[in-house]
């Protein structure tokens, strides 16, 4: 081959081929679990540090797996007045509220006809187990709005058998929006506080213009609320991983 | 405020308390005080020296010792006496003890008589004209005055109580944290007293406390956690019944 100036052209070695390492696009997805990260307010340090230790200490004997709201989770606890001692509850976390040891999730399930919710300790020492059975993220991080909605959508099975995770790359997200039982529901859920993705609203569209009223559009843009938490995270993060490998 | 769960899985409440540099300041004999018992001046978290008088001062001088915030006496037995200059430490106390914990309460600024004492008020519609929150009567048509310690609005809150019979259940002798069951009177991270507790049934529980007090320099290698018999510590497995 002769290029445009007449010499014969330089030897160009082949383009080296990009290797794409799946191990390490894997870790850079972080899930820090939001019962770490403290509130805002003007307690000691001090007191956050020393219950993450506990935290952690907890954590390396018992198995806290990854999970958000909309999964479905089975725990079995120990029960003092159950025949076998242990009790299994499988349901939908419909939230998780609570910061350092007291951090608790709400499971919901409708077992013959009853709507039953139980409100689980992360961090009780009479749980035995807790295993992911469906792993999907809702559109809301509060799914309250369940207990309006028609029973079908609460619904899980108590012998569900777990399902097998492809990948393990993102936590796919449920656009599924729920219909609801008619009104009167427990809250206003189609006030604009509740923030509510996840509903099929059947109302008319008077309702819901009326529902727009209490709306409050500075909020977003009230300084004094803002929390940043990206550089706390990342150190919580790096301290957690620390401890856990340990 | 932190939970704590036993090995039968119950859950209770407790308060994190740290022992911030306390030292003993000064020795005063039972017949300078004029009281029963000989008394020691203890003296709290440190301070900037540069906000008080010289002669204030001088207590802290002669025990060669920083400016502390809060000062407070302590009733001794001769037995127990420290020298001046000695520090304090969390280790002081041992799980399973029973301890009183003073503070100053919240201060709620002036409030009324439905806060402040606990008042039922009056009915919020049928009739009543501009009385919702009052007191009501304030005496009787005989006694014709009013007594003295009658209930009625003024400031409350910002006094020294104490909480009694507050059991021990673990220490952390590295950041000399003290973790005490229930409530604490006080806001978060104000100065808080503790005491051995004063109650008759629990005058014969503590078992062998370091007397006079725990010295660090002596011979004593205490680990980092000291933890109450019923506590579950977390390196242990997940609590059956079996």
């Amino acid at each position: 081959r002769i290029s445009s100036d007449g010499n014969p052209a330089k030897f160009q070695p082949p383009p080296k081929p990009v290797i794409i390492d799946k191990q390490k696009q894997r870790e850079e997805r972080r899930f820090l679990s939001p019962e770490f990260i403290p509130p805002r307010g003007r307690t000691d340090p001090l007191k956050f540090f020393i219950e993450r230790k506990d935290m952690i200490q907890r954590r390396k004997v018992f198995n806290i797996p990854e999970f958000y709201v909309g999964h479905v989770l089975a725990v079995t606890t120990a029960d003092p007045y159950a025949n076998e001692k242990v009790n299994r509850f499988v349901g939908i976390c419909i939230q998780r509220g609570g910061k350092g040891l007291g951090a608790t999730f709400v499971l919901r399930n409708v077992i013959e006809d009853q709507g039953v919710e139980i409100c689980y300790e992360l961090y009780n020492p009479r749980i035995q187990a807790i295993e992911v059975l469906k792993l999907e993220k809702r559109l809301d991080d509060n799914l309250m709005y369940l207990r309006d909605a028609l029973p079908e959508y609460s619904t899980f099975d108590v012998n569900m058998k777990p399902v097998s995770r492809l990948d393990h790359e993102e936590v796919p997200v449920n656009k599924l929006q729920v219909r609801m039982k008619p009104k009167p529901w427990s809250k206003r859920w189609e006030r604009p506080k509740y923030n509510i993705k996840g509903i099929k609203f059947e109302l008319p569209e008077k309702k819901m213009k009326e529902a727009q009223k209490w709306s409050q559009p500075w909020l977003e843009f009230d300084m004094l609320r803002e929390y940043d938490t990206s550089k706390i995270e990342d150190k919580i993060w790096k301290e957690v991983s620390e401890g856990l490998k340990k | 405020m932190m939970p704590i769960w036993t090995k039968s899985g119950k859950k209770h409440a407790v308060t994190l308390l740290k022992v911030q540099d306390c030292h003993v300041l000064r020795y005063i004999s039972k017949e300078e005080s004029g009281g029963k018992t000989s008394k020691l001046l203890v003296g709290g978290k440190n301070a900037s020296p540069f906000f008080k008088s010289e002669s204030a001062m001088e207590i802290f001088k002669e025990a060669g010792v920083p400016r502390k915030q809060k000062v407070t006496t302590f009733n001794v037995t001769d037995d127990a006496i420290i020298k001046p200059g000695t520090p304090l430490y969390a280790a002081h106390f041992r799980p399973g003890q029973f301890v009183d914990v003073t503070a100053k309460t919240i201060g709620k600024g002036f409030q009324g008589v439905m806060k402040r004492w606990g008042f039922k008020g009056q009915p919020a519609s049928h009739g009543q004209t501009k009385t919702h929150r009052r007191p009501g009567a304030i005496s009787t048509n005989k006694a014709a005055k009013v007594y003295r310690g009658k209930k009625m609005p003024g400031k409350m809150g910002n006094i020294y109580r104490t909480s009694f019979g507050l059991k021990v259940w673990r220490i952390n002798t590295k950041h000399d944290i003290i973790y005490v069951n229930g409530s604490v009177p006080g806001h978060t991270n104000c100065l808080v007293k503790v005491r051995d507790s004063k109650l008759p049934t629990y005058k014969d529980c503590n078992k062998n406390p370091p007397f006079p007090t725990f010295f660090a320099d002596g011979d004593e290698k205490l680990p980092e956690d000291l933890y109450d018999e019923e506590i579950f510590q977390f390196t242990d497995p997940s609590v059956t019944y079996a």
